[in-house]
């Protein structure tokens, strides 16, 4: 019996993995093909890869969804880790509160947050649609997904370390950038990486914002409604692998102790 | 000196204005404008319940409302399912390779929906893998993955069931799993064992769960506008067409009151079940 539940178990996660895998190194495998419906025996070519070069605004999409992925992320960490150390080392019964104002965006749709936004800036701020109002809508759910990720890694932080330096004369500031910040910043460019990552593939909130300005998602949008076409499947797989390559870079950081993350257990 | 409570608040206080100002309030706006009319494109603030009365009055509008609770329904339970095993087994029988398999599971979620879905496209469409190898061997194509709700369901599960699986991980991660063994050694056989210790133990993570997958289905569009083909829209796709070619911000905001107040329920009736989150497996670790 107990076999057979772990046996079922480990089916279950192979089929998982391939589920969660298979569609992606399949469209890689077809973005290096000449036919693309059915690409077998394979027949390898880059014609695919060479429209995408050639696509009206791909190098604006690329430049514009970089910026919105890059200056969320530096929103996100910056008020996640903020927040993170305010409820992790002062034990106050604020707590609580702040940490659930914090995770609430992880409970809206992205729709909604996509079309409030789009309302409120145009009809009470009277701001226009563009990079910038992109990334503070995208940088509302990446915040609470940074400060998920640094709060975990900070629970197991030990506060007696700014505590000590404290106590031989270094200012606030100072113990932060000296102590704490060399010890969590693996979290921190955890956070950031993720929330990057997020905004600069998100379509359901940037749509909203962003107006006529093409982003990487947005073209995407505008090519699948008439079927795949041969620029997106170069997209896809360019998207896809330099999004597990950097996850597989971090991850050997890590590993590696390159990057070492040093807590009390 | 300040004290412990000014100090918290001031690390967390840019990050909460910012929240407010820019998520909290234009949900506010939402409900406000929902009171409203559109003309031309513009909201007029002319005070009125019309935009209700047509979002529960018209059968159409419900309808889409149904189908999509009945898919968030069934994605999460699906997911939940699915989940369960998977996350247990890495959680207890992971070793020094839990981070990896934990990881492997939610990376994907970072290439984001459309790419997702323009990947999935070339598995299930009417010229996916799947139907061109059936054709290819001579079999019937399978019409139910070729824009249909059956592909949008499968959509779905795939965008979202990794939420499932981190968040009932996690929640393993503080369980003990001698507790299993205690209830074993007392007489309780492998799914007495589970239904008595793990599952209630670990509620808050199912929960977390389920919220996290049902409340982004509830509100998807994008699944359904690429694999859910003609009779596919959900309500998500209907809120969309609001903001697009209609311009009818002002119903476009009842529906988005709407779907919030909706998920809202949902939530506040799931999290019923969990009375006391500190025992049911949600702790956070005195530093």
């Amino acid at each position: 019996m107990r076999q057979t539940v772990f046996g079922l178990q480990v089916v279950m996660l192979i089929g998982l993995y391939l589920f969660l895998y298979a569609p992606i190194f399949y469209i890689i495998y077809v973005s290096f093909q000449t036919n693309n419906i059915w690409p077998f025996p394979p027949d390898f070519s880059l014609h695919h890869y060479q429209s995408l070069l050639g696509l009206r605004d791909f190098h604006a999409a690329l430049f514009n969804s970089v910026i919105i992925g890059g200056a969320t992320a530096v929103l996100s960490a910056l008020f996640a880790t903020m927040a993170a150390i305010g409820v992790l080392r002062y034990r106050t019964r604020w707590r609580a509160t702040v940490a659930g104002l914090y995770l609430a965006p992880l409970f809206i749709a992205h729709i909604l947050i996509g079309i409030a936004s789009l309302i409120f800036n145009k009809s009470v701020l009277g701001l226009p649609g563009n990079l910038g109002s992109a990334v503070i809508a995208n940088a509302t759910y990446a915040t609470a997904f940074a400060f998920l990720i640094v709060l975990a890694q900070l629970a197991r932080y030990d506060w007696r370390l700014d505590e000590a330096a404290m106590v031989f004369g270094a200012s606030p500031v100072g113990t932060f950038r000296e102590v704490t910040l060399p010890l969590i910043w693996p979290s921190v460019l955890g956070a950031a990486i993720v929330s990057f990552l997020m905004a600069f593939n998100n379509l359901e909130v940037t749509f909203y914002q962003v107006g006529a300005t093409p982003t990487l998602p947005t073209l995407a949008w505008g090519e699948l409604r008439h079927g795949i076409s041969e620029e997106l499947y170069a997209l896809t797989s360019l998207i896809n692998g330099a999004v597990f390559l950097l996850l597989a870079m971090l991850y050997g950081l890590l590993r590696s102790g390159v990057l070492r993350v040093e807590y009390r257990d | 000196m300040i004290g412990p409570v000014a100090k918290t608040l001031l690390l967390a206080l840019p990050g909460l204005s910012f929240l407010v100002v820019f998520l909290f309030m234009p949900l506010v706006s939402i409900v406000i404008f929902s009171f409203w009319r559109t003309e031309s494109y513009e909201l007029i603030a002319d005070w009125n319940i019309d935009n209700y009365a047509t979002l529960f009055s018209d059968v159409t509008y419900l309808t889409f409302l149904v189908r999509s609770l009945v898919m968030a329904t069934a994605v999460t339970l699906t997911s939940l399912l699915y989940a369960w095993p998977v996350a247990y087994l890495i959680a207890k029988h992971g070793g020094r390779y839990r981070l990896v398999l934990i990881l492997l599971t939610a990376a994907p979620f970072l290439t984001g929906e459309i790419l997702r879905v323009t990947a999935l496209q070339q598995i299930l469409g009417p010229i996916g893998l799947i139907n061109m190898a059936l054709g290819h061997f001579g079999l019937a194509p399978i019409r139910a993955l070729m824009y249909s709700n059956v592909a949008s369901w499968i959509g779905l599960t795939y965008l979202w069931m990794p939420f499932m699986v981190l968040a009932i991980y996690l929640s393993l991660l503080n369980f003990d799993f001698q507790l299993m063994e205690v209830a074993k050694v007392n007489g309780a056989r492998v799914w007495r064992a589970f239904f008595e210790v793990a599952w209630p133990l670990n509620m808050a993570g199912t929960v977390i769960g389920c919220v996290l997958v049902f409340i982004p289905t509830l509100g998807s569009s994008l699944t359904s506008q690429f694999l859910g083909g003609p009779n596919g829209a959900l309500y998500g796709n209907i809120l969309a067409h609001q903001f697009g070619a209609t311009g009818t911000w002002a119903f476009g905001s009842a529906m988005g009151v709407l779907l919030f107040a909706v998920s809202l329920a949902v939530t506040l009736v799931l999290a019923r079940a969990v009375r006391d989150f500190r025992r049911a497996g949600i702790t956070i670790k005195e530093g």
